[in-house]
C-alpha cells in the first residue's frame, strides 16, 4: 500500500463516558458488583420472567432513558442448556410495542421475535411467552428487533452443552461490545436521511489535499482523489456514525468506567465476545496476549491464534488465551471508523489498570474496497491472493435506478482480507479465511440452485436495499422446503455489512465453492462476493437483513418464506 | 444545495476554476446516456485485455473512452447510473408469486416521510447599493425518490427594492437516478410585476461534488426563462466550510415591471464561509459580487444604478 495513505487524520476527541454509567437511580453497587464478574447479571434455568422497561442512565453527564431487561443494560446473561425446552416470558412495560430476537438460535419461526413477520410485536403491558427447544451450544444473544436495539435492549446467551465436552475454562466472561448515544435512533436516523454525512466530521479537507500536493506533488494528489470525486464517493465512509455521537460499552459500561474481568497468571481465559454495536464494527486485540479464536456465532471452528479481529454487528467469536503473568492487560476494541473505543481490563484484582492504546489513524478506504477485483487484476493493490479474474456479478434490472449509487461489476471473490483499516498490520489479523469448521459440511448436498443478491445503497441520500429494492418495495426470497440452496452476495457498497439470516444457518463457501464455515452473521466486505449454503429445513416466514441496524431500518432487509 | 457535497480538499483558486465549467458536465450528466466520460479511476491497474470490454455492456452508456490517455481503462461510467441491459436479473423472480408478510409490525421505516427545513442563507447584506437582507430557503417533505420541494430565494435592500429574482417555487421532485432529479410545478415571483411560471428542472450533484440547480420556466405573460445555479463546498476542516455559488438567470422577453431585459439579465458570484458550531446551526460571513448583464444593465444604467454589485454579508445557516 502505498505510504500516502497514512496520513495522521486529525480526529476529534470522543465522549469516554462517566465511570458509572447506567442506573443511576439506585442500580449503582450491582452494576459495580457485575462489572467485577459477567454472572452476576446472569440467569439459569428453563424458566425465564423479563420484563422491558424504561431504565434511567447516564454514560456522558446527561441523563437519559435506555431500554432495559430486568432493570439492566445490558439485559442478563442467559444462561441456557442444550436439550432443554426453555420459555420466556416477555412483559413489555414500554409505552410502544417492543420485541426480543434470539440471534442465531434455531427455533419456530413464531418464536423468532420479529415484528410482523414472526408476529406481532409485544403492545405496551403485554406479556409474551417464547417457548421453544435448545437444540445447539455457544455463543449467541438476544435483542430488539426494534430501534429499541439502540437504546440497550441487547444481552448474551450461553448454551451449555448437554454432555460437557472439552476443558472448562477457569474464566468465563461474555463480552458485549455496543454503541450508545444521547440522541434517540429515530432522530439518529432522521439526521443520517437529511445529510448522510452527518456524523462524519473526518471527512478529507482543503488541508489535507495541500498536505498531499506537498508531499507527492499537484498530480498525484489530483490522481488520489480522482476515483472519488468522479464518483462522489466518500473515501471515509466507514461508518455511518462515530464518536460524534456514540459512546462505546464494554458490558455496559462506558471506557472510563474500565469493566474489569478477574484472572490470576496461568488462569484458562475464555471471553465471549457480542457485536452488539447497532452501527459499529469493533476491531478488538487485548496488547500482549495472542487470542486464540475457538468459535464463531456459537460455532465451534478449527483454532486460529491471531492478535486482533473485527467483529460485526450481530457476530459473536469466542476467544482463549492463558492469562501471561500478574499484569492487568486492555481489552481494546477500537471503532472501525477510529474515531473511538471501547475499553475493559482483565487483571488478577480489580482497580489494576494497563494503557491504552492510541486510536489508530483513519487511512482512506482502498480503491479494493470500490472496484473489487478490477483493481487486484495487477495494480498495486494486489496481493490478496487474487489470481484470476473471478465471475461477472450478475445486476438485477431494479440496480439501475436511484436507490443504487454504485455497482461492482467483478467483485473480489478472496475471503483472506481482513479488511480496510486493518491491512499491512505488522501483527495477524484474523481473517474470514481462516475460519473452518471442524467437522466438514453438514449438509453435504450440493445446492441446487443459486439466489444472487446485490447489496446496495444511495449513500448520499442514506437509502440502503438489496438489489435496488426496498424492503416495503420487495418480494420475498422463497426457498423450498429442505432443499440447499445458495446465496451469492455480492456487495456494491464500500461499508461492510453483516447479513443475517434468521432461522437457518449460513454455511459459508471458500472461494473454490466448497463449505468453509457455520455462520449466522456473514459479514461481506466492500466490492466483495461471498456465496453460503443454506439448508431450508425451518418453515416459515423469516427475515433476513443487514444488521447495522440503520441499513436495516432504511430498508436493507429481505423476508424469507420458506413453503 | 440539496446534497452537502464532501469534497476532497480542492483548493479554493481550483474550485473557482472548475466552477466556471460545472454547468457543462451538468447537462451532460442529465442527458439520458451521456454521462460524462469520468475520469478512469484506476487507469494503470487494469490489463489491455482483461475480459471485461465495452461490448460485454450492451445498451450502457460508455464505451470505454479514455480521457486521459494511455490504455484501456475502466470508469466509472459504468459503475453508476446506466440502463439495465435485457438480460438483467429479476429480483421478484426470487418470489415464486409470494408476498410479504402482513402482520402488524413491520419494518416501515423505508417508507418514512421525512420534513426538512433548510435555511440555507438567512443573511443581512451591506454593499454598494446600500443594505438589506437576502434568504433561500428549501423545505422539502417526502420519501426517498418523491418530494415535495418549497424553494424561495430573494433579497430586499435598503431602497424597498425586491431584487427581480426574488420568487417562491413550489416542485414535484421526483428521482429516477442516483444522484439526480427532476423538478416539475410552479414559480410565483415576488414584487413588482410578478409572473406565475409554469417550472420544470433538473437538480443534482455532479462529478467532483458540485451541486447543480437547473430550472426552465414558463410565464403567464409568455416570457420563457431559465436559472442556473452551481456550488461547491470547500472543508478546510470539518466545521470551517466555504461555499462558493455562482448563479445566473436568463429570459426570452424583456420585462418593464421587473426591469430585467431579455438575454442573460445577472450572473452572481458568491463565497460564504460558515462554521458549523453543529451540523444544523452555522453562522458565516460571505461576499457577493453580482453584475447585471445586456438589456437589464441598460435598466439599471437608466435608473442611475449601478451594474456592478458586491456586498458583505453575514447570516445564519440552520437546518432540522
Amino acid at each position: 500500500m502505498p505510504s500516502f495513505h497514512s496520513f495522521p487524520i486529525a480526529r476529534r476527541r470522543f465522549v469516554q463516558g462517566l465511570a458509572v454509567g447506567a442506573g443511576v437511580a439506585g442500580f449503582a453497587p450491582a452494576l459495580l458488583a457485575k462489572s467485577l464478574s459477567a454472572s452476576a447479571g446472569e440467569l439459569r434455568g428453563t424458566e425465564f420472567d423479563l420484563e422491558i422497561a424504561e431504565l434511567p442512565v447516564n454514560y456522558t453527564g446527561k441523563r437519559r432513558v435506555a431500554t432495559a431487561v430486568n432493570g439492566a443494560v445490558p439485559a442478563p446473561v442467559l444462561r441456557l442448556r442444550e436439550g432443554d425446552t426453555v420459555t420466556l416470558r416477555v412483559r413489555n412495560s414500554l409505552k410502544e410495542m417492543s420485541s426480543i430476537h434470539w440471534h442465531g438460535i434455531i427455533l419456530p419461526a413464531e418464536m423468532d421475535g420479529v415484528p410482523g413477520i414472526s408476529f406481532a410485536g409485544i403492545a405496551p403491558g403485554e406479556t409474551f411467552t417464547y417457548r421453544f427447544e435448545v437444540c445447539q451450544t455457544g455463543t449467541y444473544w438476544y435483542h430488539a428487533h426494534t430501534l429499541a436495539e439502540q437504546t440497550g435492549l441487547y444481552g448474551a446467551i450461553v448454551i451449555d452443552p448437554k454432555v460437557p465436552t472439552g476443558s472448562v475454562p477457569d474464566r468465563d466472561y461474555t463480552i458485549m461490545l455496543s454503541d450508545w448515544s444521547d440522541e434517540p435512533p429515530l432522530q439518529i436516523f432522521t439526521n443520517l436521511k437529511k445529510l448522510s454525512s452527518y456524523y462524519n466530521f473526518a471527512q478529507p479537507t482543503a488541508g489535507d489535499f495541500l498536505k498531499d500536493v506537498g508531499s507527492m506533488g499537484l498530480g498525484k494528489a489530483l490522481e488520489r482523489r480522482r476515483m472519488w470525486n468522479t464518483s462522489r464517493m466518500n473515501p471515509t465512509d466507514y461508518s455511518d456514525i462515530s464518536a460524534a455521537t456514540y459512546t462505546y460499552l464494554m458490558n455496559g459500561t462506558t471506557p472510563a468506567g474500565n469493566w474489569t474481568a478477574i484472572a490470576a497468571p496461568g488462569e484458562h481465559v475464555r471471553l465471549r465476545f457480542v457485536g452488539a454495536g447497532t452501527a459499529t464494527f469493533f476491531d478488538v486485540r487485548i496488547p500482549g496476549v495472542a487470542l486464540t479464536i475457538v468459535s464463531t456465532d456459537g460455532q465451534a471452528v478449527v483454532p486460529v491464534t491471531v492478535e486482533e479481529f473485527r467483529i460485526g454487528p450481530g457476530e459473536t467469536y469466542d476467544v482463549e488465551f492463558t492469562m501471561p503473568d500478574g499484569d492487568a492487560r486492555t481489552i481494546f476494541a477500537q471503532s472501525i471508523d477510529r474515531t473511538g473505543f471501547a475499553r475493559g481490563t482483565i487483571a488478577p484484582a480489580p482497580g489494576m489498570v494497563a494503557p491504552v492504546p492510541a486510536l489508530d489513524a483513519r487511512p482512506w478506504l482502498d480503491p479494493v474496497d470500490m472496484m473489487g477485483a478490477m483493481t487486484a487484476m495487477g495494480g498495486e493493490h494486489a496481493g490478496h491472493g487474487m489470481t484470476e479474474m473471478p465471475p461477472k456479478a450478475r445486476h438485477a434490472r431494479t440496480e439501475y435506478g436511484a436507490n443504487t449509487d454504485m455497482r461492482v461489476d467483478y467483485p473480489r471473490a478472496n475471503l483472506d482480507d481482513p479488511g480496510a483499516g486493518l491491512r499491512g498490520r505488522s501483527w495477524r489479523v484474523l481473517t474470514l479465511a481462516d475460519l473452518r469448521t471442524p467437522t466438514g459440511d453438514p449438509d453435504p448436498r450440493e445446492p441446487e440452485r443459486e439466489i444472487e443478491l446485490h447489496l446496495n445503497g444511495n449513500m448520499e441520500r442514506f437509502i440502503w436495499a438489496l438489489d435496488g429494492i426496498k424492503l416495503n418495495d420487495s418480494r420475498p426470497l422463497h426457498f423450498k422446503p429442505n432443499e440447499r440452496l445458495r446465496i451469492t452476495l455480492v456487495n456494491d457498497t464500500m461499508m461492510a455489512h453483516p447479513m443475517h439470516l434468521h432461522g437457518m444457518w449460513s454455511d459459508v463457501e471458500a472461494p473454490d465453492g466448497t463449505f468453509q464455515v457455520r455462520k449466522h452473521t456473514v459479514v461481506v466486505q466492500p466490492a466483495q462476493r461471498v456465496s453460503f449454503r443454506v439448508t431450508a429445513d425451518a418453515m416459515g416466514r423469516w427475515a433476513f437483513h443487514c444488521h447495522l441496524l440503520y441499513h436495516m431500518a432504511a430498508g436493507m432487509f429481505r423476508e424469507v418464506v420458506v413453503a | 444545495m440539496t446534497g452537502l457535497a464532501r469534497p476532497q480538499g480542492a483548493p479554493f483558486a481550483f474550485v473557482i476554476a472548475l466552477l466556471a465549467v460545472a454547468v457543462a458536465p451538468a447537462h451532460a450528466q442529465v442527458a439520458p446516456h451521456q454521462h460524462v466520460p469520468a475520469a478512469p479511476p484506476i487507469a494503470q491497474q487494469v490489463q489491455p485485455e482483461e475480459p471485461p470490454r465495452a461490448e460485454d455492456h450492451a445498451g450502457m452508456d460508455m464505451s470505454g473512452v479514455d480521457v486521459s490517455g494511455g490504455s484501456t481503462k475502466m470508469d466509472m461510467g459504468r459503475m453508476q447510473g446506466g440502463k439495465a441491459p435485457p438480460d438483467a436479473r429479476d429480483s421478484n423472480d426470487y418470489a415464486d408469486g409470494y408476498r410479504n408478510s402482513s402482520l402488524p409490525g413491520y419494518e416501515m421505516a423505508d417508507k418514512l416521510s421525512i420534513p426538512k427545513i433548510l435555511v440555507d442563507e438567512l443573511e443581512f447584506a451591506t454593499g454598494n447599493e446600500g443594505q438589506g437582507f437576502g434568504w433561500t430557503v428549501l423545505v422539502t417533505r417526502g420519501q426517498d425518490n418523491d418530494k415535495l420541494w418549497l424553494r424561495s430565494q430573494g433579497l430586499k435592500n435598503s431602497g424597498d427594492r425586491l431584487d427581480p429574482e426574488s420568487s417562491v417555487e413550489a416542485l414535484w421532485w421526483h428521482s429516477k437516478n442516483p444522484f439526480w432529479g427532476t423538478l416539475l410545478g410552479v414559480r410565483q415571483d415576488l414584487g413588482k410585476g410578478a409572473t406565475t411560471w409554469l417550472a420544470a428542472g433538473v437538480e443534482g450533484l455532479a462529478p467532483y461534488w458540485f451541486d447543480v440547480q437547473l430550472t426552465g420556466y414558463v410565464g403567464d405573460d409568455g416570457r420563457v426563462a431559465a436559472r442556473a445555479k452551481a456550488s461547491y463546498e470547500v472543508l478546510f476542516t470539518n466545521r470551517l466550510i466555504l461555499t462558493p455559488q455562482v448563479e445566473t438567470n436568463v429570459y426570452s422577453k424583456r420585462s418593464t415591471d421587473r426591469e430585467l431585459g431579455s438575454g442573460f439579465s445577472n450572473v452572481e458570484l458568491s463565497g460564504r464561509l460558515r462554521y458549523e458550531i453543529s451540523r444544523k446551526f452555522a453562522p458565516y460571513v460571505g461576499f457577493v459580487w453580482e453584475r447585471a448583464l445586456g438589456g437589464t444593465a441598460d435598466f439599471r444604467r437608466a435608473d442611475r444604478e449601478l451594474v456592478t454589485e458586491h456586498r458583505v454579508v453575514v447570516g445564519l445557516r440552520v437546518w432540522w
